[in-house]
């Protein structure tokens, strides 16, 4: 049998890709769940309500910083502005959750911008950075500054250094980027290829995928966080964020199996989720 | 034989061969003569014929110069207006005649007004003789003529028109005002794009010529759409601003010293003593907000001596100038001009899209981007830029205009905006009543703008203080006598206050990408151009 018809891929083959791919996520599903099952016998005060938590502990995981020198270059004598380009019809809210963290941890000078390419924006998406900085009037003065461009743009955008590094596309990209920023990856490689994975199953599965997907993934993400508090075990991480704000996105939040509707409720209530929150209506 | 016989028939021979050359000549002259005759025969008979049976001789004609003889009461329809819905109306338009074209017993016209044109048609027929199509073909091109025609709709797009949908079939054709056979350039010519011209070997008209016969080249489409659009930015700039409470002010364009220095001023004999042309309104702006109008701008002609022939410098420009008190930070003021002009570009953006068009096919350009709120870099994150980009230069340095340029284009590519604001200038750099920055003597409160990478607004916070302004004033080395008025003005108490000005024909140009300011000044005026 051949294996191209006119140019097109056989039915048969696909399916057996697909069937494939299935399997393949099947087995990391598998293998995170028995990872989460491994932390609870590990950890002791890994079944504890996160509801009763201090918020203070759950934070712990990211006030961490990292040396913006060694990340991002040489200071180069000027305010280190990272530009976000993001589509207003699809706000990034990954992205503003990773800004409060680095609000937390570093000087940011945040400012929002319409582009021309965009006619009207409505107003909670101006104030989604919170209010501007009372320094704002010296750039000088701050670490870092996260300028927001609410433009046409198909996919969400990132550019730094327009001359030593080429723009990053994409919301996953970017959240990885940022996250680096914090300086809190996890430093067990395994965990590191786990929260890539989860990062990777937001946005393929959970924003752009079909109900199907969307359904299998709630499903898998039920059975993790049914064996630990967060995704990747006693902490919250990126994969929590990212998970968390694609399946918040859809607005189909109430809908999801419990262990689900109880993480995100532990999610938003983490300080830096808050200024997600008048986005979601 | 005689050797003279032998000359004699020489000379018979060859004054036969000369007769019979003449001889032929004469023929061919009496050939001609009798087709002349014949012709002329042909056109008495023509004309004759004209006298005789033109039915349609009160149809057409060129009419006598109007000197409001009387009130006709008819209305003229705009040629903008000609749309399928007026099908089967009969109409008057008014209009110039843009191109005609003879075929047989059809003359095809193209009528012009302003921006829009419409194919009309006259043929011969119940309602016009050939004679009346003859007197159509015959007109020449600019003429303003008034035609009564009826409209139809047309089964096949016109492309080369405005008014793709419609003709006119003429059926009386008046010529109002007669233009020269010869014109001095071709308006074809005049709005074909360059690359075009460049590529297919046809003509364009260089500007020069241009600006000699500025009232026809102002005729063309494209001219129409930059000066429709530059009334545009005039009117958003007064609309704006009068919304924030901003008044209108006049200020002397007379003046008795120049008010930064002697340099690039016009001197002007006055009666017994000279004086001086203004270089800005500034002086004048300031005293308003001493005397408490809190927020003025002034729209008016500023002048600059400057020997320079450069595609961005007039010596005389529209400047749009704005000062305004603040409460506690000159950034009021910032954030109150870019506004300002994010209100401008946004108006152009909406209600101009034609005119932009229009240009766009004469001077292709990208479309100009910004960001609302308006970008504000400071100086220090410019020479950053600059630096790593591979420019050498020092900390105090002002921009120079190649490295304002690629500043430009290094902000774009981040940014993607064409309008930012360069705030915290070197005080070296910057003229003697700006006020220094109160944490760092080097740095000033002063700020550029930039459109495309080039400059259109320069200004600051200015000194308020009289003591403070004698202060800097001495420090550059400036006669205090020739400024003692200016200094003055700040000694009965001032509010703190900012401001600026810009260009409007550099905004023009820049907004729709042009290349050279002439070509947004209706009859601009450089080192080398006095006239129009």
């Amino acid at each position: 049998m051949p294996m191209y018809q006119n140019g097109e891929v056989d039915p048969a083959l696909k399916a057996l890709e697909a069937r494939q791919d299935e399997i393949m996520r099947k087995l990391y599903e598998l293998k995170a769940a028995v990872d989460g099952l491994a932390k609870t016998v590990t950890t002791p005060d890994a079944d504890m309500d996160v509801t009763t938590m201090p918020q203070t502990t759950t934070m712990s995981a990211f006030t961490g910083t990292a040396d913006l020198d060694a990340l991002l270059g040489k200071d180069p004598g000027a305010l280190r502005d990272i530009v976000i380009n993001a589509n207003p019809a699809s706000p990034p809210l990954s992205l503003l959750v990773l800004h409060g963290l680095l609000c937390q941890s570093y000087r940011v000078l945040s400012s929002v911008h319409v582009h021309s390419s965009v006619s009207s924006v409505p107003p909670q998406l101006l104030s989604c950075l919170g209010p501007r900085h009372t320094d704002s009037h010296t750039r000088q003065g701050f670490q870092l500054g996260f300028t927001l461009i609410w433009k046409d743009v198909p996919k969400v955008q990132m550019k730094f250094s327009t001359q030593s590094m080429c723009p990053i596309e994409g919301e996953a990209n970017v959240a990885r980027f940022l996250f680096r920023l914090l300086g809190s990856e996890p430093k067990d490689p395994i965990v590191a290829t786990q929260l890539d994975s989860w990062v990777d199953t937001a946005f393929f599965q959970l924003a752009e995928g079909g109900s199907k997907e969307r359904a299998a993934v709630l499903r898998s993400l039920n059975s993790a966080l049914g064996c630990s508090i967060w995704l990747l075990g006693h902490e919250p991480s990126l994969a929590d964020i990212v998970c968390a704000c694609c399946i918040l996105q859809d607005g189909q939040a109430s809908s999801t199996p419990a262990n689900v509707q109880r993480w995100l409720q532990a999610c938003r209530n983490l300080e830096h989720f808050h200024c997600i929150t008048p986005l979601l209506q | 034989m005689t050797k003279e016989e032998v000359k004699g028939s020489a000379e018979e021979e060859q004054q036969e061969a000369q007769s019979k050359k003449a001889l032929k000549k004469q023929q061919k002259e009496a050939e001609k003569a009798a087709k002349k005759a014949e012709k002329q025969a042909k056109l008495a008979a023509d004309q004759q014929t004209t006298e005789e049976d033109d039915f349609a001789q009160d149809r057409y004609g060129v009419c006598v110069m109007m000197q409001s003889q009387e009130k006709l009461d008819r209305s003229l329809v705009r040629v903008c207006e000609l749309t399928p819905d007026r099908a089967g109306q009969t109409v008057w338009v008014r209009a110039r005649i843009h191109t005609s074209r003879a075929k047989g017993k059809q003359c095809f016209l193209v009528l012009r007004q302003q921006q829009f044109n419409v194919q009309a048609l006259v043929a011969v027929g119940e309602r016009a003789s050939k004679q009346m199509v003859k007197f159509a073909a015959n007109i020449t091109k600019e003429s303003i003529v008034d035609v009564e025609a009826v409209v139809q709709k047309v089964e096949q797009k016109i492309e080369s028109c405005s008014q793709q949908d419609v003709e006119l079939h003429i059926q009386r054709l008046f010529v109002v005002s007669q233009a020269e056979p010869r014109l001095p350039l071709q308006l074809e010519d005049a709005v074909r794009p360059e690359a075009e011209g460049e590529e297919e070997g046809r003509a364009t008209v260089n500007q020069d010529t241009r600006l000699d016969n500025r009232v026809i080249d102002l005729r063309t489409t494209t001219s129409q759409a930059i000066f429709r659009l530059q009334s545009g930015v005039c009117q958003l700039f007064r609309d704006t601003l009068t919304k924030k409470g901003f008044i209108e002010i006049q200020t002397p364009k007379i003046i008795s010293a120049a008010s930064e220095g002697g340099a690039n001023v016009f001197t002007v004999s006055y009666f017994k003593t000279s004086a001086y042309l203004a270089q800005s309104p500034q002086l004048y702006k300031q005293m308003c907000i001493c005397a408490d109008f809190d927020k003025v701008f002034c729209v008016g002609p500023v002048f600059r001596a400057e020997d320079s022939n450069t595609h961005r410098h007039l010596t005389e420009f529209v400047g749009l100038d704005i000062e305004m008190a603040f409460n506690y930070h000159y950034h009021e003021v910032i954030n109150s001009i870019t506004d300002t002009m994010v209100q401008i570009f946004k108006g152009l953006r909406d209600n101009f899209q034609t005119e932009i068009q229009t240009v766009c096919k004469q001077y292709p350009s990208e479309p100009f981007k910004f960001l609302e709120p308006t970008l504000r870099l400071e100086f220090t994150e410019a020479v950053a830029l600059l630096r790593s980009a591979g420019v050498e230069m020092g900390d105090e340095e002002d921009l120079s205009t190649p490295n304002e340029k690629l500043l430009g284009r290094l902000v774009k590519e981040k940014y993607d905006t064409d309008f930012y604001v360069l705030d915290k200038y070197p005080l070296a750099v910057r003229p003697f009543y700006t006020m220094p920055d109160p944490h760092d003597p080097k740095y000033s409160n002063s700020y550029d703008m930039f459109m495309r990478g080039e400059e259109i607004l320069s200004g600051a916070q200015r000194v308020h203080d009289a003591q403070l302004l004698t202060e800097r004033a001495l420090h550059h080395g400036i006669d205090l006598e020739k400024i003692k008025a200016y200094i003055d003005s700040f000694r009965y108490g001032a509010p703190p206050h900012a401001g600026g000005g810009i260009g409007l024909e550099r905004v023009t140009m820049l907004y729709l990408g042009l290349h050279n300011v002439r070509q947004t000044s209706m009859f601009p005026r450089d080192p080398k151009r006095l006239t129009p």
